[in-house]
């Protein structure tokens, strides 16, 4: 293989990953809530929404280090109270209830920062130790010639490895994720051996709102900070829940890089580009009808 | 007997009712033109006569997307365009030839009624429409973007309700899809492309191969071709173009695939917040520190305003060269006037998007005041191949064969931090070319005009 060619690869498989990983992030949550709540959160593009503009203005009045560790924080409070306040009450109602009242709060929370804030998008600048360019051909051995890539855009890939890694390690190796993951399989046989399941739930909630809010602060200078953005994210990123197979962490992670890299992979024919997202769906839905890793049993 | 008595009472019931009420409906319709039709000349043409002492102008502008900024400019100066109709001032006293008086048009005080274009067809025909039918305007304008413009051409055709372009910068509105109803003063792609050209050239040379990224629109659309024509014109080579979704926020797939080219020159066909997102964003990806085929590698955007200047940062704007309409710094006596009423009124300069609005509602009413009348067809008269001065630099043609006015514009660089002097001098002029330069034989385009009178 050429040097260009391979220089023009690993742009691309980067570029896809970093598409990707927002998604995952967002995907996360939305997969989260949904194995163990049974909760379709059409608000959780709201809750990336709300987080970015948390960052802005926590990182313009008092420092990007602040908006790292407040903005999370504050977004698992949101979720919490969201839980508890709202969406508690649409558990045992059907599924439209709670597209309707999730979507419905998402248009609120889209209208209302639109109101707060306005319509056009908030400058949010990059802190200055994320600035600039890394110079990728003195580090990669088997790249040749100038391949650059955006410092931030780098941070942002290892944050959401960084975020998808401990949430891994929550639900694999600590008791909270074990009582997480078999209540996601049997939420009724976990209440029955006296495990207060619910109030693990609402935390639940809590933690993929927590999550939305580290993806607003770490891709809000990337999507950029408008009251649009947030229903621009949610359909890419329950795409991506559904190809994954709804419920299955690793499932949406999979399918976050697959869709990134489809959309790096087709950038140069546009008329593909804009369609592709929606064609790997069909294409996954048709031969997997549960998604990658889709259980039997969750959302049938 | 008795029976079929009882069935033609029946039948009357209902359908007849209805066919009565339909038949009576278009007698009441059309009845009284019929009788004036010989009597008048000017028969009612959308919400022509006027009724009242007010004249209702509708101003149709993106309020929100992708183009938000830019509507909100063109707003501020229809309201000051009002002000100065009603109250006189500002390029009223430079105008010239001008029948307009400062106390309204022709004796009706002027008020008008905003709306939100959203920066979609779709929602600007609504809005439009309720312009139109519920506050009957007798003219109405906004802009920002071409695909909105044209849509809103052909409804002011259907309705005879002239429509007054804004920033619309497309070679189809005044080129394939040009209406009789639609006027517009902004320039286009393809004088973009005819006064950038040359200066490109010289600038960086004849051997160039060019990268471009491009909004998915006609505005998009025409202006790669424009550029693309007059570059490769130059010796330049076209080595690829996406298109690219309006209101895209992350291009770094599209940048990915303009490092992996053996391009060394960027061509941003991308306006507003999709311009402000592109440029500061190939800046991120090292486009500006960066050497490709021996040469520095090179950003243009074609089409550049002094707001979007301002939202991508005197930085990312550094030496970047492109073309606009007109600027603040114009030291003409029209360009002053209006700077400083709108400075008066504001506290900062208007951008291009504001000037062409308010030289097109002045231009409507002195063309109203001209014809004596608001009666459509008249206006339009008056209007085409109209010749003025006091708007802006030169002197002005609006072209009668395709609506499209001819005048100077600027060929302008971006100044880096370091040359600006203050918040809003982002802007070198670097060319101004005369009207003559830019001007293009009317067949360069297709497409018809439509008739005086909507069918």
């Amino acid at each position: 293989m050429s040097g260009d060619l391979i220089n023009a690869l690993f742009l691309q498989i980067l570029t896809g990953l970093q598409l990707g990983m927002i998604y995952a992030m967002i995907a996360l949550g939305l997969t989260l809530i949904f194995g163990t709540l049974g909760v379709v959160n059409f608000a959780h593009g709201a809750l990336y929404l709300i987080g970015a503009y948390c960052a802005v203005i926590i990182a313009g009045k008092l420092g990007f280090l602040y908006a790292v560790i407040l903005v999370p924080l504050i977004l698992f409070v949101i979720g919490i109270i969201l839980e508890r306040g709202l969406i508690q009450y649409f558990y045992d109602r059907p599924h439209t209830d709670q597209i309707l009242v999730t979507f419905g709060l998402a248009i609120v929370a889209e209208e209302a920062l639109k109101w707060i804030f306005g319509a056009n998008n908030i400058p949010y600048p990059v802190p200055s130790w994320g600035q600039g360019i890394v110079m990728l051909h003195e580090y990669v051995p088997f790249l040749s010639g100038f391949v650059v890539f955006p410092k931030w855009r780098l941070i942002l890939i290892l944050v959401s490895l960084v975020v998808i890694g401990a949430l891994f390690f929550l639900l694999q190796f600590t008791r909270f994720g074990l009582v997480i993951r078999s209540g996601m399989r049997d939420a009724e046989m976990v209440r029955f051996l006296g495990i207060n399941i619910t109030r693990r739930f609402a935390a639940v909630f809590g933690l993929g709102a927590l999550i939305a809010g580290i993806a607003g602060v770490f891709g809000g200078p990337i999507t950029q900070v408008s009251p649009a953005v947030g229903m621009k994210m949610l359909v890419p990123s329950f795409l991506v829940v559904v190809i994954g197979g709804m419920g299955s962490v690793a499932g949406a992670l999979i399918a976050a890089v697959v869709l990134g890299m489809a959309l790096s992979f087709t950038a140069e024919y546009s008329s593909i580009q804009q369609i592709i997202i929606y064609l790997v769906a069909v294409v996954v839905l048709l031969t997997r009808p549960r998604g990658l890793m889709g259980k039997k049993g969750v959302f049938e | 007997m008795t029976d079929r008595k009882d069935d033609s009472n029946r039948g009357w019931s209902r359908r007849n009712v209805l066919k009565a009420g339909a038949a009576s409906a278009v007698i009441a319709g059309t009845g009284p033109m019929i009788f004036t039709r010989n009597s008048w000349a000017q028969d009612a043409i959308g919400n022509f006569p006027v009724k009242g002492d007010t004249v209702m102008f509708g101003f149709n502008v993106p309020q929100t997307g992708a183009y938000a900024d830019e509507g909100a400019d063109e707003l501020r100066a229809y309201k000051l365009a009002v002000k100065h109709l009603n109250n006189g001032g500002g390029m009223l006293e430079t105008l010239k030839p001008s029948s307009l008086t400062g106390q309204g048009v022709l004796g009706k005080k002027v008020g008008y009624v905003s709306g939100d274009t959203q920066t979609s067809p779709d929602a600007a025909r609504t809005s439009a429409r309720r312009m139109i039918e519920r506050d009957k305007v007798i003219m109405y304008g906004g802009g920002s973007s071409s695909s909105v413009a044209i849509a809103q051409q052909y409804l002011a055709q259907e309705m005879g309700v002239i429509f007054m372009c804004g920033l619309t910068h497309s070679n189809d509105t005044t080129g394939k899809d040009k209406r009789r109803y639609g006027f517009r003063h902004f320039f286009n792609a393809y004088m973009s492309g005819k006064a950038l050209g040359p200066v490109l050239a010289d600038a960086y040379g004849t051997d160039r191969r060019a990268f471009h990224l491009t909004a998915d629109y006609t505005w998009g659309h025409t202006q790669y071709q424009s550029i693309k024509e007059f570059t490769e014109k130059e010796g330049w080579t076209t080595v690829n173009n996406i298109m690219t979704p309006l209101g895209t926020s992350d291009y770094s797939q599209f940048l990915t695939a303009v490092l992996n080219s053996d391009a060394d020159v960027l061509v941003l066909n991308h306006y507003g917040k999709d311009m402000v997102n592109s440029l500061t964003q190939a800046v991120q990806f090292g486009m500006k520190d960066m050497q490709k085929n021996g040469k520095d590698f090179q950003i243009v955007v074609p089409l550049y305003s002094r707001l979007m200047a301002q939202g991508a940062g005197a930085s990312n704007i550094d030496g970047v060269f492109g073309s606009t309409n007109w600027n603040w710094t114009l030291e003409d006596a029209g360009s002053q006037a209006f700077v400083k009423s709108f400075e008066d009124e504001y506290g900062f300069p208007p951008s291009q998007a504001a000037q062409t609005c308010y030289v097109q509602t002045l231009l409507y009413a002195n063309a109203c005041e001209r014809a004596g009348t608001f009666y459509p067809p008249e206006v339009i008269k008056a209007l085409e191949d109209f010749r003025f001065t006091g708007a802006g630099p030169g002197e002005a043609y609006y072209r009668g064969a395709d609506h499209q006015c001819f005048k100077d514009i600027l060929v302008v660089q971006g100044k880096g931090p370091d040359q600006k002097q203050g918040e809003y001098d982002l802007l070198n002029i670097v060319q101004h070319v005369k009207r003559d330069d830019v001007i293009y034989p009317v067949d360069t385009f297709s497409g018809e005009l439509g008739p005086y009178k909507p069918a």
